[in-house]
């Protein structure tokens, strides 16, 4: 035997899971919308990985893709608007054992959930981050969110939007502690999937934002990339992805990119036409919060205890006036 | 008078062994030592590896430092810019070296206190402060450990250093499980009692309640309501005997015991593991395993029942008979290693087998071999040095056991070598480290020089063999530690004044007839010539040897050494010894093709494929030019041939990505580009048996009959990916055809 008994066992009675143990309520996502690849890609994930449902954690905020929890059949928690992250560490920091993802759109994230956004980078928490960037509030019936590009009519900005749009990809990249970001687009399933996988297995904030299609608002927005081919860079590397040849057949735009470069990340993630797609930006070295933070010995239940009385003490009006000493464990 | 007759008493020595005439001096009591040796006549002033701090307090516990990086890295953090600074630069380091001496002299202990010694030692005349000041800055250094030299006891007390940080790294993570353990079963238990019958009586809900307001509940009601609400999921009572069995035995686990409960009367019993024989170490290993498989048992049973995946269906059966035949190597890796320090020269063979049985069993064991003198006669009595046969063959055999992670080296290159014996220690597995203690030579070098002198010459050559490093023994075994480890002897810059005062560099390789110049009892194996008797025929040991035997002639080999006043000196070496020197160097040529340095085999593949290539090479280029000159009738000829290689290795160059050609197709069958399939539904919501859905939820043509070409044609259509292929319908008879043909068209 090569492994110790205990994991011996515990492998000789795993359950194994296909795709369908994963599926939850049945999506209520508009016909064509790209959250249903999403979903297909994590439900993949799930079953090649075996991630048993009780230690998944899907969180999200507000929004059509925050929804997502709703149809994974693992644990989850659909949280308030923009506030996915904070949960989701705050989960992770207390059960580092669970497969913790996060789902969040592009106003959720980028717009009211900004500033969570940008600390969860910094603390470099071991999360799956998969941000859905359809470039509008598509729940909210259209209106233009951060990442609308320049000129978009929607409800909210009649006369087209005014700003350029936010480039959550260098935002990201110029974060301290940024470890993992990546881009992907639900129209190129296998990649997507492949994305992922390479986010789940870092150790620390893997950021994949997902270029996606809403069929139903801005219906012609990525029509010129889905026609051309030419029109998305796929980027290769050793230590990065590998595009197959039936892949390469229809996608012959590609570029080697070391995933080691930030410099170059930056760079290639600054491009909106043709749209990249891999892995920009790998460091696996960056500390992770939780690492850092980890409490080396278990707390008995009797020093959990302690603590409390002691903490619950001092806001205690002690009928005798006499307050008890208590030690701290 | 040719010069084979004029020295002709060199020539005698030289192939005898024995002196006759004038103009050669036997070397007792002239102090000779190597030429390279003339910079270390005293080594307390020099700032070297030596002594070694073996760190057992602050952040950096357990680590192996030596005093001089300790003192480097206080004098950047105290010594600030400028002459305030040099002055204290120069105290510090006048203390260390006192330090030094007072070790040298015999002194030991931690390195504070020495340090606290030495300060009134580097007293400033009319600077009373400075010895205050420097006894205080000790207090800058965040760590302290024992000071060792490198004398006889060093290795053993080195390699325990590490060992125990090893264990205490060990001991720390498997603490950590059994706490774990402890804990989430005692949770069980504690939530079992909280829903039984006895945990919802009054008392037990009085005790569970803060005291201060306890007074204010009525406790028999609480107890009534609790007991009327609360889950009625009892423990059951194999699953109870189960995890109260299992919290027993990790409670008391003798193997790494909680240092907090250590120190109670009730204490559990603890186990020593280290043995200075490998005897006693297997008897105690044989003695415990049964409470290490006990222990085992209870780690798997706890860990199964904390997951909730402990079946009784499955499991009782396997842990009805768990011994220690069901352990595997993961879990004896988790519990501590058995060192054993074997005394110096106490290797003989008893020892060795048990030795050798030990390792080749695969035992957590760690295993120190020392040897003393590498010059002592071989056991046969042929008159030849058995270069510490004993050690050296222990070294060379446990690499060829396969698992058992071995170190050679001489003691002077241990703290170079700190990384790999913690390494080391913490391999999985048997180790074996094996150190030329320098302590047979009975000369005035110290320990260090001697020890140094031994691998640097290749007597013993340092080595590694890591089992689990890779695949291949290229990347197992590792000759990288040795000085110069692709020559046959390292040659240092050896710098003198001449009879002129002039300076002079000379390249002085450093061989086994050095090291053994270092030991008196082998003095009648050198001569030395006064410098007015020098001449042609001598030449330096190292050409010698490298030069065919044929065509050495009257050569005769020579070292170069310093007398107890410097001055440089010429000694012939005898025959005998040089055929040991010889012997020696193919010993080395054994090890470094071991470590791929000059290997014959590499080496004769090479060539032959070099010269199979350059064959092949040649052909091709011979008929690339006779159809060049054929096509282009004998003009740009040069041109054209650069063109087409250039072509052909073009065309040579495999492409990472190269796209495959696309599959053959029945242009009237309907079909699926299912790898680029988003999984959007929208060929789904049209009909979902004529649209299908494989095991990555992407779709593909299920029944082509389970729906029309209408709806072929409207999915193909609205498919935003654009890979749905409508083909030819399957009814000839289904209205509308000829239009639906027309749309259909774009997505053939």
């Amino acid at each position: 035997m090569n492994m110790p008994v205990t994991q011996c066992l515990i492998k000789l009675h795993e359950a194994h899971h296909n795709l369908e143990d994963y599926q939850g309520g049945v999506p209520r996502w508009c016909s064509g919308c790209g959250d249903n690849a999403i979903l297909a890609a994590v439900q993949r994930l799930c079953r090649d990985e075996n991630l048993a449902p009780e230690r998944t954690v899907f969180v999200s905020g507000i929004g059509c893709s925050s929804r997502f929890p709703h149809y994974m059949k693992t644990y989850g928690f659909h949280g308030i608007h923009g506030r996915a992250f904070p949960i989701a560490q705050g989960v992770k920091m207390a059960r580092p054992d669970l497969a913790v993802f996060v789902n969040t759109g592009d106003g959720d994230c980028c717009s009211i959930g900004a500033a969570h956004w940008i600390h969860a980078i910094r603390y470099n928490t071991n999360l799956t981050v998969i941000l859905h960037d359809n470039h509008v509030y598509g729940l909210t019936k259209k209106q233009a969110s951060p990442t609308s590009p320049r000129g978009l009519k929607s409800n909210t900005t009649p006369r087209g939007a005014t700003l350029e749009p936010m480039n959550p990809l260098t935002v990201t990249l110029g974060v301290t502690n940024a470890s993992f970001v990546a881009q992907a687009v639900d129209w190129v399933p296998e990649l997507l999937f492949d994305i992922i996988q390479k986010a789940y297995h870092h150790r620390g904030f893997s950021f994949v934002r997902i270029i996606q299609r809403c069929p139903e608002f801005l219906p012609k927005m990525f029509e010129p990339w889905l026609h051309d081919p030419g029109r998305t860079l796929l980027l290769s590397h050793p230590n990065g992805l590998t595009i197959s040849p039936e892949l390469s057949r229809t996608y012959k735009n590609q570029i080697e990119h070391d995933p080691s470069n930030l410099d170059r990340a930056r760079e290639i993630a600054s491009s909106e036409d043709p749209i990249p797609v891999g892995i920009l930006y790998h460091n696996p070295a960056v500390p992770c919060y939780d690492d850092l933070h980890a409490v080396s010995a278990m707390r008995t239940d009797e020093q959990i205890r302690a603590g409390l009385e002691t903490e619950l003490d001092k806001v205690t009006v002690w009928p005798d006036d006499s307050a008890p000493a208590r030690q701290v464990a | 008078m040719d010069t084979a007759a004029r020295y002709h008493e060199q020539q005698l020595f030289f192939s005898t062994g024995r002196r006759q005439g004038v103009g050669i001096d036997a070397i007792n009591g002239l102090g000779l030592r190597p030429a390279l040796f003339a910079y270390y006549r005293d080594l307390p002033r020099l700032r070297y590896d030596f002594p070694l701090v073996l760190v057992d307090q602050g952040p950096e516990a357990g680590t192996i430092r030596s005093l001089s990086s300790v003192v480097d890295e206080m004098l950047h953090e105290i010594a600030p810019r400028g002459m305030d600074g040099e002055r204290l630069r120069k105290h510090v380091l006048r203390l260390e070296r006192e330090v030094r001496t007072l070790l040298a002299g015999g002194g030991s202990g931690r390195m504070s206190a020495l340090w606290s010694q030495a300060a009134p030692l580097v007293a400033v005349p009319g600077d009373p402060s400075a010895t205050s000041v420097l006894t205080h800055i000790a207090d800058k250094v965040q760590l302290d450990g024992d000071l060792v030299d490198c004398d006889r006891a060093m290795p053993a007390r080195v390699l325990t250093h590490a060992w125990q940080a090893a264990q205490q790294r060990k001991g720390k993570a498997f603490r950590a499980i059994v706490e774990r353990l402890v804990v989430k079963l005692s949770g069980i238990l504690r939530a079992a009692f909280i829903h039984s019958a006895a945990g919802q009586q009054p008392d037990a809900l009085r005790a569970s309640l803060g005291g201060t307001h306890r007074e204010v509940f009525d406790f028999a009601m609480m107890s009534r309501l609790v007991a009327r609400n609360a889950p009625k999921d009892e423990l059951p009572a194999s699953r109870r005997r189960r995890i109260e069995s299992a919290l027993a035995v990790l409670k008391a686990q003798p193997f790494f015991p909680d240092p907090r409960l250590t120190q109670r009367p009730e204490s559990p019993t603890t186990f020593n593991f280290r043995f200075d024989n490998c005897a006693a170490a297997a008897a105690a290993y044989r003695e415990r395993l049964p409470s290490l498989a006990a222990v085992v048992k209870a780690l798997s049973i706890a860990e199964l029942e904390v997951e909730g995946a402990y079946a009784e269906a499955q499991h009782d059966a396997f842990f009805e008979h768990f011994d220690d035949t069901a352990l595997s190597a993961d879990d004896i890796a988790m519990f501590p290693d058995y060192l054993v320090c074997i005394p110096l020269d106490h290797n003989d063979a008893p020892e060795n087998a048990g030795l050798m049985d030990m390792l080749s069993a695969g035992l957590p064991v760690k295993v120190l071999v020392e040897t003393s003198d590498l010059l002592e006669e071989a056991a046969v009595g042929t008159g030849h040095f058995a270069f510490g046969v004993r050690s050296s063959r222990l070294a060379n055999t446990a690499t060829g056991l396969g698992g058992v992670f071995v170190v050679q080296t001489a003691s002077s290159n241990l703290y170079a070598l700190r990384e790999r014996l913690a390494k080391s220690f913490a391999h999985r597995g048997a180790g074996l480290v094996s150190v030329y203690a320098g302590a047979g030579a009975t000369g005035d070098l110290p320990l260090y020089l001697t020890a140094a002198a031994a691998m640097e010459s290749r007597a013993f050559p340092a080595f590694t063999y890591d089992p689990y490093a890779g695949d291949n023994l290229a990347a197992r075994f590792s000759l990288e530690d040795n000085p110069q480890p692709a020559a046959d002897w390292p040659v240092e810059p050896f710098e003198y004044a001449d009879e002129n005062q002039q300076r002079v560099i000379e390249e002085t390789p450093f061989t086994v007839a050095d090291f053994v110049l270092c030991d008196p009892r082998y003095a009648a194996h050198f001569a030395r010539v006064p410098r007015e008797r020098w001449n042609a025929a001598m030449i330096p040991a190292d050409e010698w040897l490298a030069r065919d035997p044929k065509s050495v002639g009257d050569m005769m080999p020579f070292v170069l050494a310093v007398d107890g006043e410097d001055k440089l000196q010429r000694v012939i070496v005898d025959a005998r010894l040089m055929q040991t020197v010889a012997r020696c160097r193919t010993f080395w040529h054994r090890l470094q093709e071991q470590g791929g340095v000059h290997n014959s085999h590499a080496e004769i593949l090479l060539a032959r494929e070099r010269a199979q290539w350059e064959q092949a090479r040649a052909k091709e280029q011979e008929d690339l030019r006779a159809s060049t000159m054929a096509a282009a009738g004998g003009n740009g000829a040069t041109m054209a041939v650069a063109n087409a290689t250039a072509a052909v290795t073009k065309a040579a160059t495999p492409s990472a990505t190269a796209p495959t050609a696309a599959p053959e197709r029945n242009p009237d069958e309907a079909w699926i580009d299912t790898a680029r399939c988003p999984s959007c539904n929208e060929c789904q919501t049209i009909n979902d048996r004529l649209f299908k859905y494989n095991d990555n939820k992407q779709a593909y043509i299920g029944d082509v009959r389970a729906g029309t070409f209408r709806q072929m044609v409207e999915a193909a259509e609205v498919c935003q990916v654009a890979i749905i292929h409508p083909g030819k319908p399957w009814n000839p008879d289904e209205p509308g055809l000829p239009e639906l043909l027309q749309r259909a068209e774009a997505f053939q």
